[in-house]
This record gives C-alpha cells, sequence and structure tokens, in this order.
C-alpha cells in the first residue's frame, strides 16, 4: 500500500502538471476563435448530458493544423527556431568545454569555488541579466564605448536587436548547463588514463581526442540537448535581444496568443513544437540510461 | 640452453641499458628516491622488492617519464633521457593501477599503442590475436573493462604493455591479481618473452618467490634507498643487512657478540648458553665478525632432532610450541633456553602419522657452521 503509494507520488504530479494541461491545450488546438470567453469554441456542456458531449467532439477539428501548412511564417519560424538554438548550442558547446576542462583539472581544493562561480549568476533574476545584456549591448552601451574609447571602432556597431545579440543571449545563460554536465564527466576521469596513452605514443593532443572527448562524451551530448531543448522555444531572449527580422517559434506562438488573441492556433504552434521537441528529449533520455549502465 | 652464464654486470666491458646516477625525487618535502645509483643491463629480468611507499612506482614512472628526477641523471642508452617525453621513449609501462580505457573493448585496448604507430590493420588485427592467446583473453576480447574480473583486467593491462614489444618492459605488480597457477605459467611466459624477444624488464612485485623465479637481479627498496642489489641467490643466501635478510623469506635473528677465532668466529648470545659457531664473510664487506652482530640463518638450514646429535658445534636445545604445516615442509618453532623462538623447518618426506616429533617434545636444534651469516649487528 505504502509503495504504492509511493510510486502514485510522481505520476501524479506528472499527471497534474502535464498530462492535463497538454490534453487542455490540445482541445483548443482543435477548436474554433470566438468573440467569446474563453475565445474559442466548442466548450463542454455537462449539463446537456451525452447528447452535449457527442456535440462537443463532432466540433473539433484540425483545421488549425491545416492552416499552419498554408501560411509559410509558421514552418520558417520552426525551422530558425532550430537553426538557432542548434548554432548556440555549438558555441556554447566551445565556449564551455574549455572552461569544463579547466575546473576540472584545477587543484581539487578550487574546484568547490569554481562551481559556485558557475552557478552565481542564477541567484539574479534571468530578465534583469537580460536587460543588463541589452545594457551592454545597444548603440550607446558599454561595449560600444568601450571599442570606441580604444579606437577600435568609430562607428557604435549595431548587436542588439540582431540575431548575434540573441546567440550571446542564449550562449551566455545557458552556459552552465553545457558546462555543469562536462566537468562531471571530466572530473571522474582518471588521470592515469592520459598516461597510459601517451605511455602507448600518443601526444598530448591526440590523447585528448582519443581518451579525454570520448571519456566526456556522455557529458557532452546531456550539456547539448539540456542548452538545444529549451533554446528551440526560447522567448524572452529574441523578444528582448533580438530584431523585427529574429524569427524565432516562441515569439509567434507569444503574438498568436497576447497580440492576435487566436488561442486555437497558438495552441496548435505548441503541440507541434511539443511533437519537435520529443525527438531530442527521448534522445537525451536515451544517452543517460546508456551513461548510466556504463557507470554501472 | 646457453652455458655462459648471463652476469653482464660482473663484467666491465658491458654498458648499461640503463644508468641511475645519484637520483633522488622529492615531492614537496618528501624524498621518495634518495640518492640512487644503479646500472640495469640489457636482456635482464630486474625485480624491485620492498615494503609498501619504499618508492618502486617512483621509480618506473621516472623510467616511463611521467616523473622527472629532483636531483640527479637517468641514462637510457648512455643517453639522458630527461628531455624525452614518454611518447617518444622506447619504454612501456604496465600500471599498477592497469589504467585500462574504459571506453574501449579489450581488444581495442590493447591495439592502442600499435595503432599510432602503424596503420598496417592486418599486422596489428594477428599482433593482437597473439596477445590475446598469450593473456588468455580471446574470449573477452569484445568485452569493456568493467565487464570482466579484475584478474583478467590485469592481464589485459599486461597484454597492453606486451603488445608492442619495447626495448624496456616495466611492469608495476603485473601479477598480483592471478591466482597461483596462472601466476606461474604466466612467469614463464614472461621469460619466455623475455628469451625470445630480448626485451629489458623491470618489475616490481610483493611476492618474493615470484622474484626468485623471474629475475636476474634482485634489488631491495626501503625508504627510497636501494639496501641490496644482487642475484637471487646471493639476496637469499647472503643477505648484506639484518633487513634484507628478514624481508625475503623466513630467518632467525640472533643478536651476539662476536670475537674472530682462526677462520671462524664465535658469537656469545646469552649468559650460560654454548656459543654459535660462524663463517665471516671477508670479502662482501660486512659481517666482519667481530663485535656486536646479528646472526642470520633460515630455518630450512636448521636441522630438528629428539636425540642429540653428535658431532656438531652448534647445538640448541628446546621445546616444541608449534607446528606450522606446510604441505610439502614444516615449520617447527621450537623455544630455547632463553625464551627465544627458533624456527626450523624440515621437508615432508614422510606422511603426516609417520613423524615422530610433535607438541611439547625436548628437541636438539643443530646447524653447520656455514649454514648462516653473521651481519653488521
Ligand atoms: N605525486 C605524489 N605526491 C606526493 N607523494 C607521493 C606522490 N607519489 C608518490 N608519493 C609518495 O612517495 C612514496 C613512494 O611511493 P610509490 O608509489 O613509489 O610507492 P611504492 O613502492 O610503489 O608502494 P606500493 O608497493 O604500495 O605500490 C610514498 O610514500 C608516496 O606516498
Ligand atoms: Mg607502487
Amino acid at each position: 500500500m505504502r509503495k504504492a503509494f509511493l510510486i502514485a507520488v510522481p505520476y501524479l504530479w506528472l499527471l497534474l502538471l502535464f498530462l492535463v494541461p497538454f490534453l487542455i491545450v490540445l482541445k483548443i488546438s482543435l477548436s474554433d476563435i470566438a468573440l467569446a470567453i474563453p475565445p474559442y469554441t466548442p466548450t463542454l456542456d455537462v449539463s446537456a448530458g451525452w447528447q452535449g458531449i457527442r456535440e462537443f467532439f463532432a466540433a473539433l477539428d484540425f483545421e488549425n493544423y491545416v492552416f499552419l501548412t498554408t501560411d509559410d511564417l509558421y514552418w520558417k519560424a520552426y525551422l530558425s527556431s532550430l537553426q538557432i538554438a542548434g548554432v548556440s548550442t555549438l558555441i556554447t558547446l566551445a565556449v564551455g568545454y574549455p572552461i569544463a576542462y579547466a575546473m576540472a583539472r584545477a587543484a581539487p581544493e578550487w574546484r568547490p569555488t569554481l562551481l559556485m562561480l558557475v552557478i552565481l549568476p542564477f541567484w539574479t533574476s534571468f530578465l534583469i541579466r537580460v536587460y543588463s545584456w541589452m545594457g551592454i549591448l545597444s548603440s550607446e552601451g558599454v561595449l560600444n564605448q568601450l571599442l570606441m574609447g580604444l579606437g577600435l571602432i568609430s562607428e557604435p556597431l549595431q548587436i542588439l536587436s540582431t540575431n548575434i545579440a540573441v546567440y550571446i543571449g542564449i550562449v551566455y545563460t545557458y552556459l552552465p548547463f553545457m558546462i555543469l554536465p562536462i566537468y562531471a564527466a571530466l572530473e571522474k576521469m582518471d588521470e592515469s588514463l592520459l598516461e597510459a596513452a601517451e605511455d602507448l605514443g600518443c601526444s598530448r593532443l591526440s590523447a585528448f581526442w582519443l581518451v579525454t572527448v570520448p571519456l566526456s562524451k556522455s557529458g557532452i551530448i546531456a550539456g547539448c540537448f539540456l542548452v538545444f531543448i529549451p533554446a528551440i522555444g526560447e522567448f524572452v531572449i529574441p523578444s528582448l535581444l533580438g530584431g523585427s527580422n529574429t524569427l524565432m517559434i516562441g515569439k509567434v506562438l507569444w503574438e498568436e496568443f497576447f497580440s492576435n488573441r487566436d488561442w486555437p492556433v497558438a495552441s496548435a504552434v505548441a503541440i507541434i513544437l511539443l511533437l519537435i521537441l520529443i525527438v531530442p528529449i527521448v534522445l537525451f533520455q536515451r544517452n543517460e540510461q546508456k551513461a548510466r549502465e556504463a557507470e554501472g | 640452453m646457453s652455458q655462459t652464464v648471463f652476469a653482464p654486470w660482473n663484467d666491465p666491458d658491458e654498458t648499461p641499458l640503463i644508468r641511475f646516477k645519484g637520483v633522488t625525487k622529492r615531492f614537496g618535502g618528501f624524498t621518495a628516491i634518495d640518492d640512487l645509483t644503479l646500472d640495469i643491463y640489457a636482456r635482464e629480468f630486474f625485480a624491485l622488492l620492498g615494503p609498501s611507499g619504499c618508492g618502486k612506482t617512483t621509480l618506473m614512472r621516472m623510467l616511463a617519464g611521467f616523473e622527472n628526477a629532483t636531483e640527479g641523471t637517468i641514462e637510457l642508452s648512455g643517453q639522458n633521457i630527461a628531455p624525452i617525453p614518454p611518447n617518444k621513449r622506447a619504454v612501456n609501462m604496465m600500471f599498477q593501477s592497469y589504467a585500462l580505457f574504459p571506453h574501449l573493448s579489450v581488444w581495442e585496448n590493447i591495439a592502442f599503442g600499435l595503432k599510432r604507430e602503424s596503420t598496417d590493420k592486418e599486422a596489428i588485427s594477428a599482433r593482437v590475436e597473439e596477445m590475446l592467446r598469450l593473456t588468455r583473453l580471446t574470449k573477452f576480447a569484445k568485452r569493456k573493462p568493467h565487464q570482466i574480473s579484475g584478474g583478467q583486467r590485469q592481464r589485459v593491462a599486461l597484454a597492453r604493455s606486451l603488445a608492442k614489444a619495447p626495448k624496456l618492459l616495466l611492469l608495476d605488480e603485473p601479477l598480483g591479481a592471478l591466482d597461483k597457477k596462472l601466476r606461474e605459467e604466466t612467469q614463464f611466459e614472461l621469460m619466455d618473452i623475455q628469451e625470445k624477444t630480448g626485451t629489458t624488464f623491470v618489475i616490481v612485485t610483493h611476492d618474493q618467490e615470484e622474484a626468485m623465479t623471474v629475475a636476474s637481479r634482485v634489488a631491495v627498496m626501503d625508504e627510497g634507498r636501494l639496501v641490496q642489489v644482487d642475484t637471487p641467490d646471493v639476496i637469499y643466501e647472503a643477505p648484506n643487512s639484518v633487513y634484507v635478510a628478514d624481508f625475503i623469506g623466513d630467518v632467525n635473528i640472533i643478536e651476539g657478540h662476536a670475537t674472530p677465532e682462526g677462520e671462524r668466529a664465535r658469537i656469545d648470545w646469552a649468559e650460560g648458553q654454548p656459543p654459535i659457531w660462524g663463517t665471516p664473510r671477508g670479502a662482501a664487506g660486512t659481517g666482519s665478525g667481530a663485535g656486536k652482530v646479528a646472526f642470520a640463518i633460515r630455518p630450512e638450514k636448521v636441522a630438528i632432532a629428539k636425540e642429540k646429535p653428535e658431532g656438531r658445534r652448534n647445538l640448541l636445545e628446546g621445546q616444541v610450541i608449534d607446528i606450522a604445516y606446510l604441505g610439502n615442509s614444516s615449520t617447527y618453532h621450537v623455544k630455547i633456553a632463553d625464551g627465544r623462538i627458533f624456527k626450523a623447518q624440515t621437508a615432508n618426506t614422510r606422511r603426516l602419522v609417520n613423524r615422530d616429533i610433535t607438541w611439547e617434545d625436548r628437541v636438539w636444534l643443530s646447524f653447520t657452521e656455514t649454514a648462516g651469516v653473521i651481519l653488521e649487528g
């Protein structure tokens, strides 16, 4: 009984926080827009009994999904989101790996402090940090003033309101998610493996490629997914740092909901986004499983 | 078998393969290797013996290139090796911790070093298969290190270090995790490889029997210093100090005062007891046979009898207090006059029931005047 209860708790949680909202959104995506509160139809009328339920289901259709294929805005936004998320992930990896490597190689008494420094930004609000990037990147911002002060440029660079600012924002925000799993993998690595590799004829560099990288592979993959998955649906960063031509599905979704008040189409956009995300999420889970098995 | 004795260390014309010249290694304030000078010759099977923490692994790591000497130089084939990185040395090391690559299969682990110097897939494959056969790992070739037993892992590490057939092979406790039978077989394999390839082996072992079996010379270390470097039989028969005598094999040690008398030395060791007669070692430097000394004698050189033997000068009377049955031999623990325990070992040529000496018996221990060694006390 107790055991059944313990197992039931996470499932109940999942049901309440994921499945129920998902079903609601799915239902809205199959509805039609209406000038009402809530702004869609049909709504379930239980008082009408069996007849009411039949009518309710009869009114649901895939119209909104069909609509998404007719306007190329949507699939372009999906593609552009995937591209921005993908490129950001690669940049984050390129920046994060050396940091994680240096942390894992640092003297053991320094490591907790370094870890602390990586996590520290989470202690301030995410919004404040994004706003401060606006202050840094704008034409009168800190960066431009510095570069002009140094005489490197004569005109301020237009960084804010471009995709570059979006990349900077995403890389900055998600860097800890890349560093932590890679650091965890590297820290576990036995130093004598590198000695063994060198002993068997590897140079330092080839020992890195043949031993260090494969042994941190699960950390790399985990880090990439942890950045890629949330970056696809990112809304705040492209709206605040990106320009009018920055196309990301999170922004489209927001506009459908709040500017157009078209909840059914917005819901359809959200459902498709979820379907797209399932692929990397499943791959991520599989990687975690494999890493656990390799350790066991 | 060739009849010439392999003893390059006695040949002044021979140049050593490895020369340690006054090598000291410090870790911070701790001296792990202390002013060590040692020559190791090509084709030797050189065994390092010593208690845990005496610096055996450190010595090997300096040869492999993972540590640099704080002072002194190490030469390999007459060349100072300090500036040569590990991957450029014709030296392979088997790590005490094995250091197997966890992401690679047994096969790939063994092939790792071969792939670095050659791209000939067939040659590599043939060599790996040969190593797998040698270490009896063929069945496990596809497994990852975490899927095999400790002894199998040790064999993978051994196979990996052997694969490249280096000029110098460093084995840090290569056989410790193997059962006795497999260990003996592998010892013979190693000697065989050595005979065939002419590789020089430096091997660390905690098993003195192993050192005795395989080694051309044995070095006994203590706290970063070499105490004695000699052939196994000299180490065993003529240890140069109480430390070595005690470290290698079983030994009875009696402290006393020696007085030379002609060819022999007379050792008075306890009030009212007959003296022990020994033979001073002239050439070896220690054990001059005068003053305060320690007399060391191996238990198997002590005869035990119920009747007082005739014509023996070294005679001790005592009582059997314990018998350790070791299968092929038995060790009798005999309490002698001053309460000291003296050990005597006899081969068990007769079945247990036919032996006449048992607990509580009064017995006589005897040994010849040349059976023991006189060491500086
Ligand atoms: N990197 C290091 N830093 C500090 N001290 C070290 C280091 N490596 C070894 N030592 C010390 O040097 C001494 C010799 O170590 P070494 O590993 O050579 O011992 P060993 O003879 O191989 O012992 P064992 O038989 O237990 O393997 C030890 O006291 C050890 O604590
Ligand atoms: Mg060691």
